[in-house]
């Protein structure tokens, strides 16, 4: 006992050490734990009863421990509300460090109903989680696992991706996975944990069903709905199945209850699937149908598109959008709602705006940077359409010009609609926006009022952008009706001529005026708008700014609003004029740094902004606060999933996917009556909740679970919901990862196809050139992810390690490859480069005759390696494939690189038009994966002077920068004519031409060849000691001519010179080796000290002092 | 449309550089031990037992209980009376300021370097301890460089691994550094690359006039770890005064 104490006293703070040594002394006391003792849990159960004596001693602290840490666990995961069971049953142990860390994957389990174990113990882990093992665990597996499975930590987070517990099998650690039950052995295998995982034989059955024709359905072009159209078939199956099962639960564990939650919640989609198909004279019956339940006619779910999944065959639902205004009556009510919405069309149409001119838009960016600097005095237009809204309705009843007109939801002249525009002659009765129409009514009895007519908005919108665009290159739109122009740099003669005739031009093809203003910059020209109105223009130049200003207003300063308007009223400030009487400071103080600063730069008519920034969006949501009354849960879940269909396609629109989702909820207050506005709002309390998931999305159905759970945190009457908003944001950019599904997608979709064109490609690497390269490895990715999607079934998986996420250039296409390729194959390729591809096969059809002459003189080697590669048959995806897979894909990998490597060999000419970042990511990644020894036969292959091309990776080659340069190239390519005059250039290149160099020197020739046989490393500390260990039995025996200090010094010199400014440390370790070795040999003392004095004086160029030495 | 991101990589990474930041700058705070750290050393190293010698063998058995029983405490309630407390951040045990102002003092410092750092224009971020003379005894340096021209977007777990590999070189690195005379005092400089304008009105009022006999004297570098991960430099490397210097002290 003594000794344990001992020891545990003297454990540092660390928690790792002290970890450790509670093992250490575990083990003394003889615990009973299986492999290597952690605490144990057996131990906890046995002394949490008989704690009289707390810690008596290790064990019984331990099992206090345990227990407490359950506990703790239990009330923790008793307090996450709304929990899934996905790993109920799941107990992990997270082992040494991992990505997410032990802490998220511990919240995970908290969240979704698994447990986590702190300290392993046979009896309780179910699952080891860890990133990689040391040597030793990973030789004694059995004593380290337990023979627990040992899985990386994405297998949790796909599962919860994917909301259902995976199989574990294809998330194996890979240096376990040799000692565990073998790929081959998968598919038998998989069936019995497919029913470990689901419970239901059905199921089982199906899957691979839908596995096999899937690739066959061929015009999947969207993944999610196929996927929805999956579950819901599983789910239709398990709700079927449940009844027979019910009978023998005995046999179905812990995983029972997960299933029948999801049938519950899927129970709605599924409701939902059935009557979109009764459309197509589907019936709901069906659903008892055994034959139903091929998977063939499943896929007609997918087939049908959102739209019809949103239309409903209840009879109420049909063209009863006008009568239907609540949430309870319509069904479609959130589709009506946004489609009936003047802010929405407002707020979606810069969406449309953007993809209508996207080039446009995203040119001008580039300019903006041109236009600060400029003297010449600057030129901006805002253009502004006349009541537009009104205008466009009426632009073809020229009648009802100079009639009061308005634009509202209903014409009803009792109607508590609001007002959202009213023309010239309306606005002259007083009528405003936002008015209720019966006010409206009562000021103007004649008004005439219309609804929306948002398809001629959108029209009159995309005519006057036209138009804007045609007359100037820097627009940027703040609206539908309203842009701003810069014409600074097109230098106009009179802006005034030019503003008449886009007003002009307008008119003409719109029939709806406009009016501009003209300005020094955009507060003027904004400001000039507002006095030019209606159909006017007006020009500030910058002498009557002063004058135009004095007398303004301060409302009408964009930027100043109700409140700062009060505000300033009480300080007797009602012109701008006033406005610029108070400093600056003061008015920073009294109504903070920006607003002041505002203030003062707008009442002297100052604005740096500049025509052309467009702010990215950071959030995608949709709020509904009117006509939201839900009479019970059921109605409220239904207008949520609408609701976040909703918002799901506003994401897919932007092409972004989100990680936190907030929902929003206007609840009545208690004491509030019923709205004065026809089923509006009220007065509300705002509440919202957030959540924040591991993996972006936009996926309506993880989107409805999500809203969901936000739903159950408020713990609210649904009765007393006046409005719902789901909002995303965290927004991250979707196209990379679509990229990667469209390239499995298509790939599996044209399974043996796409095999052979890999098949071609790694044959015509014999032919050719640069292409190849890509497109083998390109074939290489797509097997590993096709390989990985058959593993895993079905569900979400993301090859992350894909390093290639855009197609290569169209210049690196091989011409006579892409010609070759199956019709269905090229025309996807088409579509991938946006139809450029044919024109590049007319063009290059010379090329290639000339590339496929060089490729002949390949050595035998080579053509082996590709002849040996005997592809199999992809199609049966199954046993044969998958004993096969690890082997070949090594395979195809390994003469892939082979190939190219040979070619660059062979094709330096045509390197000059080659990208060479792609060509060394690529290979840099191909390469870390092949075997060592394959990898040694390639390098041996390869040509000395090249070897850096492919082995190097970008980040941490010295001088990259250079490696396109001609002299570096030429002068690697004929090292005869190398001298010794040495230049500044010895680091550049990528392989560094010291190498060259040091060949003629005898002893240094040594630091060339430990340099290149490290292979990938640039990093000279690595290569150093072992060099120097080697050179210290050289050193006896060879003399040490000056010339070579010399080289060594030079070298020494350009590395710094390299490596000083970004990396100290590797310098410091160098020069601290070499310091070691001045001690031992002469060589390096003259070389120390003819170096350190250049070595301080460059660390005190650039860091301002000495680098201490010890 | 094709770029559509809610930050320039440069702003990615300035956010993850303020964190780290903060995080290695309370780091070197503990590492020199200007504050009490931790609770075991201070309740063992007191006197009280002293006078007790008469029941040496009794008290040497309740000191180990007691001992025992505080390490208890410690694995299960965290308890500690230093100045800092124990938290993951990058997936490695680092430290964190009990105290509200320290921990206030080092966020605010460093989160008002955030716009500066997306500009890249601060080149240097200095924890720097003076004696009770004010004189610079050691300065903990960062030395930043953001590639403006950067233009892909940021591996964010690229940059974890790298800037996890600074903290954990900087726990062991104790050895490195000189040890602190008693009543030291510490402060977190940030050095620009040049001037900013003075025209932003707030900005300028940040500033305040450097002693400039701070940085007169040679110095002697230890260089403790460097990174460069596009976009992102950072070297992390001690100043002392030079030998010479110290000796005179």
């Amino acid at each position: 006992m003594d000794s344990r104490l001992s020891n545990s006293s003297s454990s540092t703070h660390h928690s790792n050490s002290k970890k450790r040594k509670k093992n250490a002394t575990a083990n003394n006391t003889n615990q009973k734990t299986l492999g290597v003792a952690w605490g144990s849990k057996s131990l906890s159960a046995s002394s949490c009863s008989s704690r009289k004596s707390p810690f008596s001693d290790f064990s019984s602290y331990m099992a206090h421990k345990n227990c407490k840490l359950q506990n703790q666990f239990d009330s923790e995961a008793s307090a996450s509300a709304a929990r899934k069971p996905i790993f109920s049953g799941v107990s992990i142990f997270v082992d040494g460090f991992t990505v997410p860390s032990s802490q998220e994957l511990r919240g995970y389990m908290l969240k979704y109903d698994g447990r986590f174990e702190n300290y392993f113990s046979r009896h309780c882990v179910t699952h080891i989680i860890c990133s990689n093992l040391p040597d030793s665990k990973v030789k004694n597996i059995r004593a380290f696992s337990a023979g627990l499975p040992v899985v990386k930590p994405t297998w949790i987070l796909d599962s919860i991706a994917a909301n259902r517990l995976l199989s574990w099998v294809p998330y194996q650690l890979e240096q376990v996975a040799s000692n565990q039950p073998k790929l081959s052995a998968f598919f038998t295998l998989k069936s019995s944990k497919m029913s470990e995982d689901t419970f239901t034989n059905a199921l089982c059955q199906v899957e691979p069903d839908v596995q096999d024709s899937f690739p066959r359905v061929g015009q999947l072009k969207e993944r999610h709905p196929s996927e929805v159209g999956e579950m819901v078939e599983v789910c239709r199956q398990i709700s079927n199945e449940s009844n027979d099962i019910s009978s023998k639960k005995t046999d179905v564990f812990m995983m029972e209850e997960p299933i029948g939650e999801r049938v519950i919640c899927d129970e709605e989609k599924l409701a939902e699937a059935n009557s979109s198909e009764t459309n197509n004279e589907r019936n709901t019956e069906g659903e008892l149908d055994p034959t139903y339940q091929e998977p063939s006619t499943s896929f007609s779910i997918p087939c049908s598109d959102n739209q019809n999944v949103h239309q409903f065959p209840s009879s109420e639902a049909t063209g009863s959008s006008k009568q239907c205004h609540s949430t309870l009556t319509d069904p479609n009510f959130v589709e009506n709602y946004f489609k009936n919405s003047r802010l929405h069309f407002i707020g979606t149409w810069r969406q449309r705006y953007r993809k209508r001119f996207p080039t446009l838009s995203t040119g001008l960016n580039n300019g903006i940077s041109n236009s600060n600097k400029s003297d010449i005095k600057s030129v901006i237009l805002h253009v502004d359409m006349d009541c537009f809204f009104v205008s466009v309705v009426i632009r073809n009843k020229p009648a009802l010009f100079d009639k009061p007109v308005a634009v509202c939801h209903s014409n009803n002249s009792k109607g508590t609609s609001e007002i959202s525009s009213a023309n010239y002659p309306a606005r002259s009765y007083g009528i405003r926006a936002g008015m209720f129409v019966r006010d409206a009514k009562a000021l103007c009895p004649h008004l005439v009022t219309f609804p929306y007519n948002f398809e001629a908005y959108e029209e009159v919108a995309d005519q006057f952008y036209s138009i804007l665009h045609r007359h100037c290159n820097k627009v940027q739109a703040v609206s539908c009706d309203e842009a701003f122009l810069d014409f600074t740099d097109a230098m106009v003669e009179d802006p005034e001529l030019l503003a008449s005739s886009i007003r002009k031009e307008i008119y003409e093809t719109t029939r709806c005026t406009a009016s501009a203003g003209i300005g020094g910059n955009m507060l003027m020209a904004r400001i000039a708008t507002r006095t030019a109105k209606p159909n006017g223009q007006c020009y500030i130049t910058p002498e009557r700014v002063d004058d135009h200003l004095n007398q303004l207003p301060v409302d009408a300063l964009p930027g100043i609003g109700y409140v700062l308007q009060e505000k300033l009223k009480k300080q007797s400030v009602n012109t701008c004029g006033q406005l610029r009487m108070i400093s600056k400071n003061s008015l920073q103080k009294e109504y903070g740094m920006k607003t002041g600063e505002m203030l003062w730069n707008y009442s002297r008519g100052i604005d740096y902004r500049s025509v052309g920034i467009i702010q990215e969006c950071k959030s995608i949501g949709a709020d509904v606060n009117w006509g939201v009354r839900f009479r019970d849960m059921k109605d409220c879940e239904h207008f949520l999933i609408n609701l976040c269909k909703e918002v799901s396609l506003r994401l897919q629109c932007c092409g972004v996917q989100g990680r936190t989702f907030t929902l929003k909820i206007k609840k009545r207050r208690k004491d509030a009556d019923e709205p004065a506005k026809f089923m509006g709002c009220g007065d509300c309390e705002n509440l919202s909740h957030s959540v924040t998931i591991p993996l972006a999305t936009e996926n309506v159905e993880i989107l409805q679970r999500i809203v969901k759970q936000l739903l159950g945190c408020f713990y609210i009457d649904v009765k007393e919901i006046r409005g719902i908003g789901l909002h995303v944001s965290r927004l991250e950019n979707a196209d990379t990862s679509k990229q990667e599904k469209y390239t499995l997608k298509s790939w599996l979709t044209s399974g043996s196809a796409s095999v052979e064109k890999q098949k071609y490609h790694m044959g015509h690497n014999k032919h050719n050139s640069d292409c190849a390269n890509c497109a083998s490895s390109h074939g290489c990715i797509h097997s590993q992810g096709s390989s990985f999607q058959i593993d895993n079934k079905i569900l979400n998986i993301h090859v992350s390690g894909d390093p290639i996420s855009t197609p290569p250039p169209l210049c690196q296409l091989d011409v006579e490859v892409i010609r070759n390729l199956p019709s269905e194959v090229f025309s996807e390729l088409n579509e991938i480069y946006g139809g450029k591809l044919i024109d590049f096969i007319a063009k290059g059809k010379g090329k290639c005759e000339s590339s496929s002459s060089l490729g002949n003189s390949l050595e035998d080697d080579a053509t082996c390696k590709e002849e040996d590669l005997p592809y199999s048959d992809p199609i049966p995806l199954n046993q044969i494939f998958s004993e096969n897979k690890a082997m070949q894909h090594e395979r195809v990998l390994g003469s892939g690189h082979g190939s190219c490597s040979q070619v660059t060999h062979n094709s330096n000419i045509e390197r000059d038009d080659l990208l060479p970042s792609s060509l060394s990511q690529i290979d840099a990644s191909v390469l870390q994966q092949i075997p060592e020894d394959l990898k040694a036969v390639i390098l041996e292959h390869l040509p000395a002077h090249r070897a850096q091309d492919f082995c190097s990776t970008p980040a941490i080659c010295p001088g990259r920068i250079n490696q396109d340069s001609v002299g570096v190239d030429t002068s690697k390519n004929c090292p005869g004519t190398v001298n010794h005059a040495l230049n500044d250039s010895l680091w550049a290149g990528n392989l560094p031409s010291w190498m060259d160099k040091f060949k003629d020197s005898s002893c240094l020739r040594k630091l060339g060849e430990i340099y290149h046989r490290s292979g990938f490393n640039s990093q000279l500390s690595s290569v150093l000691p072992q060099f120097l260990s080697e050179f210290h039995h050289l050193d006896l025996t060879q003399e040490i001519y000056d010339e070579t200090v010399n080289i060594m010094c030079e070298l020494l010199k350009q590395y710094v010179k390299v490596k000083i400014e970004r990396d100290i440390e590797e310098i410091y370790i160098c020069f601290r080796l070499l310091k070691r070795f001045a001690v031992k040999s002469q060589f390096f003392s003259r070389v120390y000290n003819d170096i350190f004095p250049f070595l301080q004086a460059a660390v005190d160029d650039n860091y301002g002092g000495s680098l201490f030495m010890p | 449309m094709q770029r559509k991101e809610n930050e320039t990589p440069q702003g990615q990474a300035a956010s993850v550089l303020v964190e780290f930041l903060e995080v290695a700058i309370t780091a070197v705070v503990f590492l020199k031990g200007v504050y009490p750290s931790g609770f075991l050393l201070p309740s063992l190293d007191s006197p009280s037992s002293m006078p007790f010698l008469f029941f040496f063998f009794f008290f040497l058995l309740l000191l180990l209980l007691l001992l025992l029983l505080l390490l208890l405490l410690l694995l299960l309630f965290d308890v500690g009376k230093g100045a800092f407390e124990r938290r993951r951040y990058m997936n490695v045990v680092v430290q964190r300021a009990r105290h509200p102002q320290l921990r206030y003092y080092i966020h605010a410092t460093v989160s008002g370097l955030l716009p500066f750092l997306q500009k890249g224009m601060v080149d240097r971020v200095a924890v720097v301890f003076f004696n009770t003379d004010n004189v610079p005894l050691e300065k903990f340096i960062f030395k930043l460089t953001v590639n403006q021209s950067y233009g892909s977007s940021v591996e964010g777990v690229d940059l974890q691994i790298s800037l996890r590999s600074f903290l954990a070189k900087l726990s062991v690195s104790e050895s490195l550094t000189k040890k602190l005379p008693p009543d030291c005092r510490w402060e977190i400089t940030g050095n620009f690359q040049l001037l900013p304008e003075t025209g932003t009105s707030k900005e300028a009022n940040f500033w305040i006039p450097t002693d400039t006999k701070q940085w007169e004297q040679p110095l002697f570098i230890t260089p403790i770890r460097s990174m460069s991960s596009d976009p992102l430099c950072l070297q992390f490397y001690i100043e002392h005064p030079s030998l010479s210097e110290s000796s005179v002290l």
